[in-house]
């Protein structure tokens, strides 16, 4: 093996796999980790080019003091994935400006091939996945050119040797992934939170500050639904309860967390599966209301929130009941009562006016919502995503005003104008409808299908749902209102005359995306036991699941031998000399062997003397054979047919004259 | 201070594996054809690290849960595995062929040929053949890549100081490719002897006594009946003996040897240079062989216990080399 310095094109191919591996970090790191990376780089290839070593050892010892103190101090840590990560590629890049012999490649390769797995720690894509296997590749050919002495393969050989190196190793990585067993609980407790996790929907609500919605097309979670949909009007996925209102913004009450939901739901249920990207909160996106669901350590607070103590930072699947009411109560508690009828005395006096008002007017529960529903369908209410900015008082700003607002003004002004009527009333902030996949039969639901409404208590039939701004007339809905229940989520809407082919194409990615979901990121011991009974071994368990594991690790092992020795082996027949010895051992068995020192055409004279019956066959195939095997022109086609001819050809014994 | 002895018990093991290793296989007819069982293959230093980096991915893969934090490490792992397996097929199905008695001269290095014949399709790069003389220590090794259903030659230059008739049992090939991390070798068994000549040195000339009668008597004798082929030109050599006719044709300058049968011939004796201690004697005989056989003139070698007749030629030249060269003196 050669020992020696590295060569300017061997440092140039190092330093492009360095990069490589680095791009799918860039997001998360500080920019100057990557600067100070390429910097190095440059350093070194420009030194490289001009002949020249690497820089003094005390300047990289101080660079690299320099850099770690830098990142320290950023960091606070080198624990866990970001500072980590962080760190590697430093290292690399003060690798790269001290490299100049082979040992300091290698110790670079496998810096890189670490920097492509901590990529995956974070990311989780197919895409991610597929690039980085692309990386691999490149190191590992860049490896085999700075192993091979003197004149080595060039890049092409190389990568195609690499290409099948890798291709070697498929079905050995594949057996160790699908058996390998994996553990339920971490081995020690990560320090990183996830670093992916989208915000999400927040457990506050004030709509007095928001001034423009932004509408994220990420996805929030999938539904798969196992038997019936319900109706759109049903499809309200509920997330945070707000109970508390302190004239502008509204919280959840931290203090009825713990107490279990007084009436257990009932009526007609539906069944589905609910998976979660990763995100920093801890509750479930569920319909009213939940009966039955499959989280480890997942609990109902006491307003019907499916939480569970630590934040969802993976992704997670959760298999949901929901049933379509309550059991019919009798009172409210007094606790609970007073929690949500109470409003702070200061802010919003006109709208605690207002409410009066229309109680005054309205005395009846029923009679009341419908008038206050009936005051945002008939005044001049819009529905906008660029609310103006509301002050102290937000409610009396918006429901006198400005009258402009999203569902959140809608949510916060009605439950405002309820408790003040002495109704009790939360507002619940989560989801409306979602989009169909028909490629897949599942259901999306984006960020931008985020919603709120309210929750009000009406004595003898219980805690109702009411959306506010499904009151606005239609025609005041300036954009963007796709949580109109009433209708279906407009994804899913097949405009006629209209080319939805991009939609189709988002959609069939999108179900490539979840069955990626589904079957590989979700991969887990229970689906290695499936796998085991789907193999037909009964009574799937931990130790059956080794000893899968060792049988197909021996086969791959056999197969991948028996791979490797074939390459080496020297071809001593192809397909035309195969065939051709066939049809001299189908003559042999009707007493006409040929001779070792006959050729194709005096064999086939002496067989045609003999039997003048085989003779026009015998003939054309041994002039095929002779054409194939020493003419000019040989095509494989040609080849495949002249073995399809001997194949059919079955001399009988001659009889008769 | 922890290497010394850790690199003195790693080389009693080297011992006592070759030891192993030699009871094991027996001697080898040539060509020796390397056969999967007699392959022996360990990570290297840098396997080593790629088995640490891979035990790390997959405790990473594990802890965070990362399904394709793990199929990348398993990826990786298979790659080392795939590895080892290309690093010793490296090796397998090579026959290997070597010319079993080589000359040197003391002091330099012997050229040590080996035929490398790969039949299968597959080229097998960076095979390295190293030969190791037991008593003395010094190591030698060539390096070499056979394409598929080729041969080629691997040419190890192995130094020989000292005088003697050096006897190697065995040689071993090794390989590293691809990745460098693997490392697979193999022992062959087959006895290959250097015969190192003295270090040709010496300004004396032939005393006059030997030198005189057989130099006339050449001179007289030679004629064209006498020719007995061509050899190359070196400089020197007499330009009337020079084969123009040969020049004239484009090929290599060559002159007209003659047999020494009938002639008188120059008796290189080592009894005449009884005031020199014994490896100048033999030197200074080296020196002589390799003068007259430069200049065309037919001589004879005498040794204690032993004559070589006169004659001319690289088989005589040789023969007489080897002798020098097997003289147990003292």
């Amino acid at each position: 093996m050669n020992t020696g310095n590295v060569s300017y094109e061997q440092l140039r191919w190092s330093c492009a796999c360095l990069a490589l591996a680095l791009i799918p970090h860039l997001p998360s790191l500080p920019l100057w980790i990557p600067l100070t990376v390429a910097a190095s780089g440059a350093i070194r290839l420009v030194l490289a080019a001009r002949g020249r070593g690497p820089p003094p050892q005390v300047l990289r010892l101080g660079i690299a003091a320099a850099a770690v103190v830098l990142l320290f101090l950023q960091y606070r840590t080198f624990n866990g994935i970001s500072a980590g990560t962080a760190l590697l590629a430093l290292m690399g890049g003060l690798k790269l400006l001290e490299t100049k012999t082979n040992r300091d490649v290698y110790v670079l390769i496998l810096m890189v091939y670490f920097l492509s797995l901590s990529a995956l720690l974070v990311g989780d894509s197919f895409w991610l996945f597929g690039y980085l296997v692309g990386v691999c590749w490149l190191t590992t050919a860049t490896l085999l050119r700075l192993t091979v002495s003197g004149r080595g393969p060039d890049w092409r050989a190389s990568l195609i040797y690499s290409a099948r190196v890798l291709l070697h190793a498929m079905p050995l990585a594949l057996v160790l992934w699908l058996f390998f067993p994996r553990f339920s609980s971490p081995l020690w407790q990560i320090p990183d939170n996830g670093r992916r996790a989208s915000s999400g929907l927040s457990d506050t609500l004030s709509p007095g500050d928001i001034t423009d919605l932004a509408l994220s097309d990420e996805i929030a979670f999938r539904v798969r639904f196992t038997g019936s949909v319900p109706p759109p009007s049903e499809r309200y996925w509920r997330g945070p309860v707000l109970h508390d209102f302190d004239g502008h913004t509204w919280r959840r009450d931290i203090q009825g967390f713990a107490t279990p939901p007084a009436l257990p739901p009932e009526g007609a249920s539906y069944n589905y599966t609910v998976s979660i990207e990763p995100n920093r909160h801890n509750w479930v996106f569920v319909l009213d209301w939940p009966a039955q669901w499959d989280l480890p350590h997942g609990a109902l607070t006491g307003d019907y929130m499916l939480v569970q103590p630590t934040p969802l930072l993976r992704l997670t699947d959760v298999a949901v009941t929901s049933r379509t009411r309550l059991a019919a109560a009798g009172a409210l508690g007094a606790m609970t009562r007073q929690r949500d009828t109470g409003l702070p005395g200061g802010p919003n006096p006109r709208a605690r006016d207002l409410a009066l008002r229309l109680r005054g007017a309205n005395p009846a529960d029923g009679d009341f919502v419908r008038a206050v529903l009936g005051l945002f369908h008939n005044e001049p209410f819009y529905y906008t995503l660029t609310p103006p900015a509301l002050a102290d008082n937000s409610v009396d700003g918006f429901l006198f005003d400005s009258r402009r607002g999203y569902c959140g003004h809608y949510a916060s002004a009605f439950a405002v104008l309820m408790r003040a009527a002495g109704i009790p009333a939360r507002v619940v902030t989560g989801y409306v409808g979602g989009t169909l996949n028909r490629f897949a039969d599942y259901w999306i639901v984006r960020q931008s299908s985020a919603h709120a409404w309210d929750e009000i208590w009406i004595d003898g039939r219980g805690w109702l749902r009411v959306d506010p701004t499904a009151a606005i007339a239609p025609e005041r809905v300036e954009r963007g209102l796709h949580q109109d229940p009433g209708a279906d989520d407009y994804a899913s809407i097949d405009l006629p005359g209209t080319s939805n082919w991009f939609a189709d194409l988002r959609l069939r990615l999108d179900a490539f995306q979840q069955f990626w979901r589904e079957h590989i990121l979700q991969f887990d011991q229970a689906s290695q036991l499936s796998l085991l009974s789907w193999l037909k071994i009964s009574v799937p368990n931990e130790s059956k699941l080794a000893l899968v594991l060792a049988a197909n690790l021996a086969l791959a092992l056999v197969w991948l031998t028996w791979q490797v020795r074939r390459e080496i082996l020297p071809r001593t027949h192809d397909a035309v000399v195969g065939a051709y010895e066939r049809l001299c051992a189908r003559l042999a068995t009707v007493a006409l062997p040929r001779m070792p020192h006959e050729g194709a055409e005096a064999y086939a004279a002496r067989v045609a003397a003999r039997r003048p019956d085989l003779a026009a066959v015998v003939t054309s195939l041994c002039r095929r054979y002779t054409a194939l095997r020493y003419g000019a022109c040989c095509s494989r086609a040609d080849a495949v047919q002249f073995a399809a001819a001997v194949r059919a050809f079955r001399p009988r014994d001659f009889r008769g004259s | 201070m922890t290497a010394k002895p850790l690199s003195g018990l790693l080389r009693a093991a080297g011992m006592r594996f070759r030891a192993w290793a030699a009871r094991r296989h027996g001697r080898d007819a040539l060509p020796a054809i390397i056969l999967s069982r007699r392959i022996y293959i360990l990570p290297t230093r840098y396997g080593l690290m790629l088995a640490a980096l891979v035990v790390a991915m997959l405790i990473a893969g594990l802890n965070y849960n990362s399904n394709l934090g793990l199929a990348f490490a398993f990826l990786m792992a298979s790659l080392a595995v795939v590895a080892m397996h290309h690093c010793h097929r490296n090796l397998l199905g090579l026959k290997v062929d070597i010319e079993s008695q080589i000359d040197a001269f003391a002091g330099s290095q012997a050229a040590l040929r080996f035929a490398l014949r790969n039949d299968s399709i597959l080229d097998r790069r960076d095979i390295e053949i190293r030969c190791t003389i037991e008593t003395t220590g010094a190591q030698g090794s060539g390096m070499q890549s056979v394409p598929a259903k080729a041969q080629m030659q691997d040419v190890v230059g192995l130094p020989v100081a000292r005088r003697g008739v050096i006897r190697l049992g065995q040689f071993e090939m090794h390989t590293r490719y691809p990745f460098g991390w693997f490392h697979a070798w193999t022992y062959v068994y087959a006895p290959l002897t250097v015969f190192a000549a003295p270090r040709p040195h010496g300004i004396r000339p032939l005393p006059p006594a030997a030198a005189a009668a057989g130099a006339a008597a050449v001179s007289e004798i030679r004629g064209e009946e006498d020719f007995a082929g061509l050899r190359a030109y070196e400089p020197g050599m007499p330009l009337k003996h020079m084969a123009w006719k040969v020049l004239a044709r484009g090929a290599e300058p060559a002159v007209r040897s003659y047999s020494s049968l009938g002639a008188d011939p120059e008796w290189l004796d080592w009894h005449v240079l009884g005031d020199l201690p014994p490896e100048a004697r033999l030197s200074q005989l080296c020196r002589w062989i390799l003068d007259r056989e430069a200049a065309g003139r037919p001589y004879a070698l005498r040794l204690p216990r032993m004559e070589i007749a006169p004659a001319i030629g690289p088989a005589h030249r040789a023969a007489c080399l080897r002798a020098l060269a097997a003289l147990k003196v003292g």
